[in-house]
């Protein structure tokens, strides 16, 4: 699955953290305009030429685990992803979201001769929580520099922590872990468990962006995932119990010059099988050319069919207007090579994540071919 | 000027305007108070200089006014805007416990447990390849940025949401991130500092770093920021911190915090600025005060002007009158005419003020800095200052000018212009006036003794400021009778009687140049004594031939190797650390025991002090010196007793009181015992040495061994020199006003000086045609007013030194808690006499040369008073 979002943040780091430095150098820097998603997705500022410089995503490459746990420093982007789709004591539903990013600030660790310093990195980290039900959402951000006491990974135990948001495994493999997450309007304590084989996306891994490939990430996920822990909201404490979904992803150039945001999807559906599903806009939804579609149908025992673009159709059934700007919650999606034809539909239409990038993000119900539950991130509107 | 051809346009308007009085009423009025105000316009056309002279004087008011005003207001929202840099304001801080280093572990402690709206910070000063100070901060960057956002959906309304887009500003912004992080060398200052520099690099500790330069809308004043990787190896301190800030208040989780912060540092709650405000607030009343000074003398120009110009209109109003303009409708017009003038003037005086505030303000900012420590960002001005200037000016006007118009509307229509009576009302008033001043002088005199705060005593001291000019004018006209009596007959007799004459219209501007004049007197004797003071404190106070302050690391080394050099003949020490008396922060500090009994110049102490003060031991309550700024703010006597944070429960009893003028910090000296006792730190800050050497030779020695920048230290003579610098700064914001007071004075003095002077052509004329010669006419007119002025000077040196001593012995001492012994300058007296001379002498030749380029007849044609 395509945590797009996260390129779109990464894509504004790297514009504001990178090219002003540049601008400065010409003395005279313009005045920075405040970025929308969309810009960004428009325009791919941060990828300039030292991309090159980067480490790059190439096919055949085999993953290698634990050791891709950790943080890929070398690349410039990546993130750690739950969702969860979980009930409470009293069978209310309740969606829940953690990710950890990270942004490389250039491609190689410090190295003037003033920055023998543990303070000094080139390692950038920012973290997200939200909860949701079916009448709140709420959402918060962290942000860390890359410092052992304060923002990174570590390998035994696995750990990827910002502040007092952290993920703790009890070895160096992802599960069984904790999760906890402490905020003033919400937290929770969460333990995670799951006996299905990893998912590698794409080819083995390696997947791709665009239609012509040019673009591609290193991606796996575990779709199966045991959750039981207590959710605290407004001081009220709760235990919950459900499902959740991993997403591991890291890349040094996400999108191409054109594409302007993306719609994903992670779907458990009522036969024990799950979907993950994207697509990449380059066109307004509206226009008749068709987006970039990627998919797969996985399974517990780790098997998985990939579904390519041409298999996939795509309906927006309704929108919803928050602050401004008009949000697809509700699709009609048909994969006739699966048998599956699925209406999905949120569980709160106002799950926006209001932080330093917006987005739309909250749990789903899914009808029609198959029941189900999910999550849905919408980005560039 | 003459106002007759505006009389005759009068009566041809005013004609007409009587021919229309068939509509009633209102209407009525209406039109007959635009018919004067067009009249009024008309002789305000032909005589400019008397609308020239009421604006002079309010645009003079209302810009020393606004421009106080603005610079004072912008400091004081400094201190309390007094957020992190780049960031929010904090709630809490959790300082450093005393003669500790705080350990960055704290910090991170602190956000792996939850308190993640915290930030690192390092403070420190750094020296440039000119040996500049520079005062550096470094931070956890991310975290002071991400301060800003808010990180939460359920803090967002639409106003923030709104907000939000400007405060990701910074991210977006013109910080280059990636490399302040990496830790490269590179530091951020305001765009202003960075004009100032050369070239975009500054070599700090001997480090090059490049210099990135953000607008003001960053407030950094003229700190230097750079990130905390960068601040820890430039400062020398791997792993420490200064201080971190909570931008949270803890509230239910305080138990938590205060349990994790034991014994690692100090949880301190941030006062917004409150204990700066306390510190700065005499320095800032001071400057109040002078600005309202100046607003007084810039009001009795203009009241002059209103007067002068009333009184060249008195034949026009009567005519007016005689033409059946009611009263009201002209009431009506010198009221609207005055309004107008007043929010003319006042608009003009505030755009001045604003630029003269924009020009103090950094003569403003070094001195809190200097003395306080306090960080000075640029100000904005606000409407209402304009609003509440133009209010006071015209209430004030209204108050001053109510009698003049009141008096001008009831005199009888058939009246000529009786100078008999006219002399004698003025006397009456001039009477009433020594009254009124005589009654405030007793009020002052009566109340002066009882009054121990500052505010009071300023107060006070207003009175006796506006008692002396009220009387002036009777004190003038006596010392003239007295003259006249002794004078020969002739032309000197009757230059005399006829300045007495003169005495009922100059009187105002007279009244606003002593009003200046005292002043100047009054604060030029403070400096001088001030200065003097000083000068002997430090002679005192310096026994040692040199100061060092070797950085904390160093100081083993450097003491081993001085207790040990032949040269040295005495090694002393000096421990300090900052800490609290209450909520004022204060210095607390003990030196080596010869130090104390020779260095400190007690001003009270109790009997025995020295064998008591180093006798305590563990189980007597232990004594304190401390030092008169502290005893006078906060109230204390010998044997109070006081409890300073850093000593926690520890009582200390007021041994002694010692002067200093060095600190304007309040100074608590504990005996060395206790400091140990206390375990505030072993290391001492800095070292003094006896030599029998050369001083020059040998501080070169320790400065190439040690590799010890030159500014830490210091000979006898930089310090004093330094000290003396440092607190003439104090006052030369003062200073530089009360020149401003009397430039706005001598201004004064000029106009009405000239202004009489033009009025008084004809009598001058009507002498040169009884065969005066010219010669005589100018020395008999400049004699006069040079007689004037030089009576004025001498009644302002008994009332200047008399402001003097109540500024010196009251004001200052309750203010600053410095003890000064008056000295009296004569020659700043001289001075001042000399310039006032000058004013008055070249306002009255100027018209004089003119007058000489006219036909004489032209001059005798011209009105009288």
């Amino acid at each position: 699955m395509t945590r797009w979002q996260p390129l779109g943040l990464i894509a504004l780091m790297l514009a504001s953290l990178v090219l002003p430095g540049l601008m400065l150098q010409g003395c005279d820097a313009p005045k920075q305009q405040s970025k929308g998603m969309g810009d960004l997705m428009g325009s791919d500022a941060g990828y300039g030429s030292d991309s090159d410089a980067y480490a790059k995503v190439i096919p055949g490459q085999k993953l290698n685990f634990p050791q891709d746990h950790l943080a890929h420093n070398d690349f410039r982007q990546e993130w750690w992803y739950l969702t969860a789709n979980l009930t409470t004591d009293t069978g209310e539903p309740l969606g829940l979201q953690w990710t950890q990013f990270r942004i490389a600030l250039s491609p190689s660790s410090p190295e003037s001769p003033t920055s023998n310093s543990s303070w000094a990195t080139n390692q950038l980290y920012m973290a997200h929580s939200a909860l949701t039900t079916s009448n709140t959402h709420k959402a918060n951000e962290r942000w860390s520099r890359g410092h052992p006491k304060l923002a990174g990974t570590t390998a035994s135990p696995l750990t990827i922590a910002l502040d007092d948001w952290r993920w703790q495994s009890e070895g160096e493999d992802l599960f069984p872990a904790t999760l906890a997450v402490n905020n003033e309007d919400f937290s929770y304590q969460l333990t995670l468990t799951s006996d299905a084989p990893l998912q590698r996306q794409g080819d083995e891994g390696y997947s791709i962006k665009s239609a012509d490939g040019a673009v591609a990430s290193y991606y796996y996920s575990q779709p199966f995932i045991e959750i039981t822990g207590t959710v605290t909201l407004d001081g009220k404490r709760q235990r919950v119990k459900g499902q959740g979904w991993l997403d591991r992803e890291w890349s040094s150039q996400f999108l191409t010059r054109q594409q302007q945001g993306w719609d994903w999807f992670a779907l458990r559906l009522d036969d024990a099988s799950t979907l993950m599903l994207f697509q990449l806009r380059s066109q307004p939804l509206s226009s008749q050319e068709k987006p970039f579609f990627s998919a797969r149908r996985m399974f517990a025992d780790g098997s998985g069919r990939n579904i390519a673009s041409s298999g996939i159709t795509m309906k927006v059934t309704d929108w919803q207007k928050i602050d401004g700007a008009s949000y697809p919650i509700a699709w009609q999606i048909t994969i006739p090579s699966e048998q599956l034809n699925l209406s999905v539909s949120p569980l709160n239409p106002d799950s926006l994540m209001p932080l330093s990038v917006r987005y739309w993000e909250g749990p789903i119900q899914v009808s029609g071919s198959h029941l189900g539950q999910g999550y849905m991130e919408l980005t560039g509107y | 000027m003459s106002s007759r051809g505006a009389s005759s346009i009068t009566n041809k308007r005013a004609n007409a305007g009587i021919n229309r009085r068939a509509d009633k009423g209102g209407q009525a009025l209406l039109h007959a108070t635009r018919l004067t105000l067009k009249v009024f316009v008309a002789h305000y056309r032909k005589a400019p200089l008397q609308a020239g002279a009421i604006l002079i004087g309010i645009v003079l008011a209302v810009t020393l006014l606004t421009g106080v005003r603005a610079t004072n207001e912008s400091a004081i929202d400094s201190y309390g805007q007094a957020s992190e840099l780049l960031s929010a304001q904090a709630s809490n801080l959790v300082t450093p416990q005393p003669g500790k280093p705080l350990s960055e572990s704290l910090y991170f402690d602190l956000r792996a447990q939850g308190f993640h709206h915290s930030l690192a910070v390092l403070q420190g000063t750094a020296l440039d390849s000119t040996q500049h100070r520079w005062q550096v901060t470094g931070s956890d960057l991310i975290a002071a940025l991400s301060a800003i956002a808010p990180s939460s959906s359920e803090q967002q309304t639409e106003e923030q949401a709104n907000e939000f887009a400007d405060s990701k500003m910074p991210l977006s912004g013109p910080l280059p991130l990636a490399a302040m992080l990496a830790g490269e060398p590179m530091l951020v200052m305001s765009e202003a500092q960075a004009r100032r520099l050369p070239e975009p690099w500054l070599n700090l500790n001997g480090v090059r770093i490049k210099v990135v330069a953000v607008d003001e809308g960053y407030k950094l004043g003229d700190r230097l920021l750079m990130d905390i990787s960068l601040a820890q190896q430039l400062l020398g301190k791997p792993g420490e911190l200064s201080y971190i800030a909570l931008f949270d208040p803890p509230g239910e989780r305080q138990p938590q915090l205060t349990s994790l912060i034991k014994g690692r540092g100090e949880l301190v709650e941030s006062d917004n600025g409150e204990a700066m405000k306390a510190l700065t607030n005499s320095f800032h009343l001071n400057l109040t005060a002078m600005s309202l000074l100046a607003f007084i003398v810039g009001l009795f120009i203009a009241y002059n002007g209103v007067r002068y110009s009333l009184l060249k209109r008195k034949r026009l109003i009567i005519q007016l009158q005689q033409q059946g303009v009611r009263r009201a409708a002209i009431m009506i017009a010198l009221g609207l005419e005055l309004i107008l003038l007043v929010l003319l003037g006042s608009l003009i005086g505030f755009i001045l003020g604003l630029q003269l505030s924009f020009w103090l303000q950094p003569m403003v900012s070094v001195t809190l800095e200097q003395l306080y420590g306090a960080n000075i960002l640029p100000g904005q001005w606000r409407w209402q200052w304009l609003v509440q200037a133009s209010l006071l000016t015209l209430i004030a006007a209204l108050l001053a000018c109510g009698s003049l118009l009141r008096e001008l509307l009831n005199q009888p229509l058939a009246q000529s212009s009786g100078q008999l009576s006219q002399q004698r009302s003025s006397q009456l008033a001039q009477n009433r006036l020594m009254l009124l001043a005589c009654v405030l002088g007793v009020i002052t005199l009566i109340l002066m003794p009882l009054s121990q705060d500052y505010r009071l005593t300023m107060a006070l001291l207003g009175l006796v400021v506006i008692a002396i000019p009220l009387a002036l004018p009777y004190q003038l006209r006596r010392l003239i009778a007295l003259l006249q009596k002794i004078s020969p007959k002739g032309l000197i007799g009757y230059q005399i009687s006829e300045t007495r004459e003169l005495l009922a219209p100059l009187s105002l501007a007279m009244m606003a140049m002593l009003l200046a004049l005292t002043a100047n007197i009054a604060m030029n004797s403070l400096v001088g004594s001030f200065e003097i003071t000083l000068k002997q404190w430090l002679d005192a106070r310096l026994h040692a031939q040199l100061y060092l302050r070797p950085p904390a690391s160093q100081m083993a080394e450097v003491e081993k190797m001085l207790s040990q050099a032949p040269e040295v003949t005495g090694l002393y020490k000096q421990w300090l650390l900052k800490s609290h008396y209450q909520q004022t922060p204060i210095f607390l500090l003990t030196r080596d025991p010869y130090s104390i009994e020779h260095t400190s110049i007690i001003k009270q102490a109790r009997p025995d002090l020295w064998r008591a003060f180093f006798a305590a031991d563990a189980d007597t309550p232990p004594l304190a010196l401390v030092s008169e700024p502290f005893a006078i703010k906060q109230g204390k006597q010998l044997g109070d007793k006081i409890q300073i944070t850093a000593l926690g429960e520890t009582e200390l009893t007021i041994g002694a009181i010692y002067y200093d003028y060095g600190n304007p910090y309040g100074e608590v000296i504990i005996p060395p015992s206790l400091w140990h006792r206390a375990n505030l730190g072993e290391t001492p800050l800095s070292l003094a040495l006896t030599l029998n050497t050369d001083v020059t030779q040998f501080s070169q020695q320790i400065q190439t061994r040690f590799e010890l920048p030159q500014a830490l230290i210091y000979s006898q003579e930089k310090i004093k020199a330094q000290a003396i610098t440092m607190f003439k700064r104090t006052f030369s914001i003062t200073q530089v006003l009360n020149s401003l007071t009397l430039m706005v004075a001598a201004i004064g003095l000029f106009s009405a000086c000239y202004m009489l002077t033009q009025a008084r052509l004809a009598p001058i004329a009507r002498l040169y045609a009884l065969g005066v010669n010219r010669r005589q006419l100018v020395w008999l007119v400049i004699g006069q007013m040079l007689l004037m002025v030089l009576l004025t000077c001498l009644v302002a040196l008994p009332t200047g030194a008399l402001l003097g001593y109540l500024l010196i012995h009251k004001v200052t001492l309750q203010a600053f808690g410095w003890t000064i012994a008056m000295v009296w300058d004569w020659l700043a007296y001289l001075e001042l006499v000399g310039l006032a001379l000058l004013a008055s002498t070249l306002a009255v030749a100027f018209p004089l040369y003119q007058q000489t380029k006219r036909p004489l007849v032209s001059s005798l044609q011209r009105e009288v008073i």
